[in-house]
């Protein structure tokens, strides 16, 4: 257990009394570790319900008191979560939509993080100012009156919305390619404007290919954010056209109109393991966009 | 070279450069004029009328709206629901963060490990943590009563009135590891000598986190407390998916303890048709933002710490 000793204050500038408080830190580390198991196991608990949900027959759902684990595993569930409802075809518009959306917010962000990490032009600071106050601004309050008024002119059971979306980057996406775009050295951009290079070159050439890791970050974000939305679908499209999200909370019912438990858990399953798969081989390009977002101050 | 030449071609460049900026920055500007300010725009408009979402026969109703609103006893319940709502989340939400940050800021194995099972529920699927949740907030077979009666606590009915708020807080609460890696980053970014300093001055660890880690990390917490406040203010989908109903997202079945102020105005244009006032609503509470936005700006500059400004902000 060296690693307790390692803590706050590194070894070096340790004062003399800290040769007496080694035992206690050890006994604390014990407890800091009993704490996080705890706090794990309430963190992890509803995935493992859900797994465990999904795994059991309807009448084991229903006993009181309820098995933990269930008796005999019920794989059939997810086979019958992929074939009740037309899963595949909500499976394919929801990666569509996410996919489609997730890369034209990421190149339009990049473009306008460029523009005002690296160009000059009149009103840039104010229109800054903006960038950073919309992130401040709901979703829900633009999305509504967007519904409205996309109703009115025919964009509504469409995927346009998603697409305008897109194009119109994301403040918060702006943000972190602003900032990232903001810390290359600008000896680069001169050498390359010296050699007669364009804006549109060096933005393309140059900055895009530097900034990969900030590019995936914004990728699985974006990806993520549109896979887990329920709300846009839900009003924007019919229940035919919509995404995985809409059709697993609320399509999942018995011939008698109540909720199929175990079939839903299944299908819910399904749904958030790509999520979890991404997030267990991007983690650091999800914590590094939170992170990005809540340091800016 | 010539002066005068020098200058000229400079100021080509800049028009050049400025014209550029306005390039790359035209799919934010167009979409901040179509997505964000059309819109809003739009609601302030038939906030003004009687406009129902379809028939063609509407007119101008002036102010009506805005008064009448302050006189509805269910839009001031619900606001005063949301703020309570908020009074009760926003504080744990907040010290809950920084807590697992501190427990995680140490030099611990599996530290990653922990840090991963903490933050993953905040980019899980709201659809996915409602149907999660609900499996444990069943009132006969979750495993909440469950864990309830073996201390023997009768059965509670977490989905419906007054019980749903609490299951509205911990439905919420389970996604603050969001704010704690925000939290652990300030952490890190705290300088160690600062520490090492006090505590050679004799401070015991409680006096070094009050006396020194906190207040070097006030700006983040400050930040946190007020995106939590917009964040709790426009809470909607959640009590919508949460609702124990067959229907899922039909706000007429959300518990009234969950009918917070977006659901109210949710509630306002999709069930009762009623697209003016609604808007009126909307517009009350894109206020309410816009108040809590210039504050935080015109405060900004006590704590914002702009680490690469100089250059690019020029």
């Amino acid at each position: 257990m060296t690693q307790t000793t390692a803590a706050t204050p590194p070894a070096v500038s340790t004062p003399p009394t800290a040769r007496r408080r080694r035992p206690r830190r050890r006994g604390n580390a014990a407890r800091t570790y009993l704490i996080l198991m705890a706090l794990a196991v309430l963190f992890a608990g509803p995935f493992v319900w859900l797994v465990l949900a999904a795994l059991k027959t309807k009448a084991e759902w229903v006993t009181i008191p309820a098995n933990i684990l269930p008796e005999d595993p019920q794989w059939g569930n997810f086979t019958q979560a992929l074939t009740e409802i037309n899963f595949l075809a909500y499976l394919g518009n929801s990666a569509f939509l996410s996919f489609v959306f997730a890369t034209l917010v990421t190149l339009s962000s990049a473009a306008v993080g460029f523009a005002f990490a690296r160009l000059r032009g009149r009103g840039k600071r104010p229109l800054f100012v903006l960038v950073l106050s919309t992130m401040m601004l709901p979703q829900i309050l633009t999305l509504i009156p967007t519904y409205v008024l996309f109703a009115r002119v025919g964009l509504v059971n469409t995927y346009w919305p998603w697409v305008m979306w897109g194009l119109a980057a994301s403040p918060f996406l702006v943000f972190l390619f602003r900032q990232f775009f903001a810390a290359i050295p600008a000896s680069l951009e001169e050498a390359a404007i010296i050699d007669g290079c364009g804006y549109g070159r060096i933005f393309v050439q140059i900055f895009l290919p530097l900034s990969r890791p900030v590019l995936l970050t914004s990728f699985v974000l974006s990806f993520t954010w549109t896979w887990g939305d329920w709300i846009a679908p839900a009003l924007f499209l019919d229940p035919d056209q919509t995404t995985l999200s809409v059709a697993i909370a609320s399509l999942y019912v018995d011939p008698h109109g109540n909720p199929d438990a175990t079939v839903q858990a299944a299908a819910a399953t399904l749904y958030v393991v790509p999520v979890l798969v991404i997030f267990l081989f991007a983690q650091r390009y999800f914590i590094r966009g939170v992170v990005s977002s809540g340091l800016k101050g | 070279m010539t002066t005068k030449g020098t200058r000229r071609r400079r100021k080509g460049w800049q028009r050049y450069s400025s014209r550029t900026f306005y390039l790359f920055a035209s799919p934010w500007l167009l979409g901040f004029a179509l997505l964000t300010a059309l819109p809003l725009g739009y609601a302030l408009a038939i906030s003004f009328t009687n406009f129902d979402g379809r028939s063609p026969r509407w007119r101008w109703v002036g102010l009506r709206n805005y008064t009448e609103l302050f006189d509805d006893a269910d839009v001031l319940a619900s606001m005063v629901r949301t703020l309570a709502f908020t009074a009760i989340a926003v504080p744990i939400m907040v010290a809950g963060g920084l807590g697992l940050a501190v427990l995680l800021n140490q030099r611990l194995k599996a530290v990653g490990l922990f840090r991963a099972i903490f933050f993953l529920p905040s980019v899980v699927p709201m659809v996915a943590a409602a149907i999660m949740w609900k499996l444990i907030f069943n009132r006969d077979v979750g495993i909440l009563n469950e864990i309830l009666d073996v201390i023997s606590i009768p059965p509670v009915t977490w989905l419906v009135d007054p019980n749903a708020f609490y299951a509205l807080v911990i439905l919420i609460l389970w996604g603050l590891g969001g704010g704690m890696v925000i939290m652990l980053a300030a952490l890190q970014g705290v300088p160690a000598e600062l520490e090492e300093a006090a505590i050679i001055d004799g401070a015991n660890r409680w006096q070094v986190f009050r006396n020194v880690t906190v207040p070097m990390i006030s700006p983040v917490i400050f930040f946190q407390v007020v995106t939590g406040v917009i964040f709790t203010f426009q809470i909607v989908i959640q009590p919508l998916l949460l609702s124990q109903t067959r229907e899922v997202g039909q706000v007429t079945h959300v518990p009234e303890s969950t009918h917070l102020f977006m659901v109210q105005v949710y509630e306002e244009y999709f069930a009762n048709n009623r697209y003016g006032y609604a808007s009126a609503m909307l517009w009350v509470f894109f206020l309410v933002i816009l108040v809590v936005t210039l504050i935080v700006l015109r405060s900004s500059r006590l704590w914002v710490h702009y680490e690469v400004d100089s250059e690019a902000d020029r």
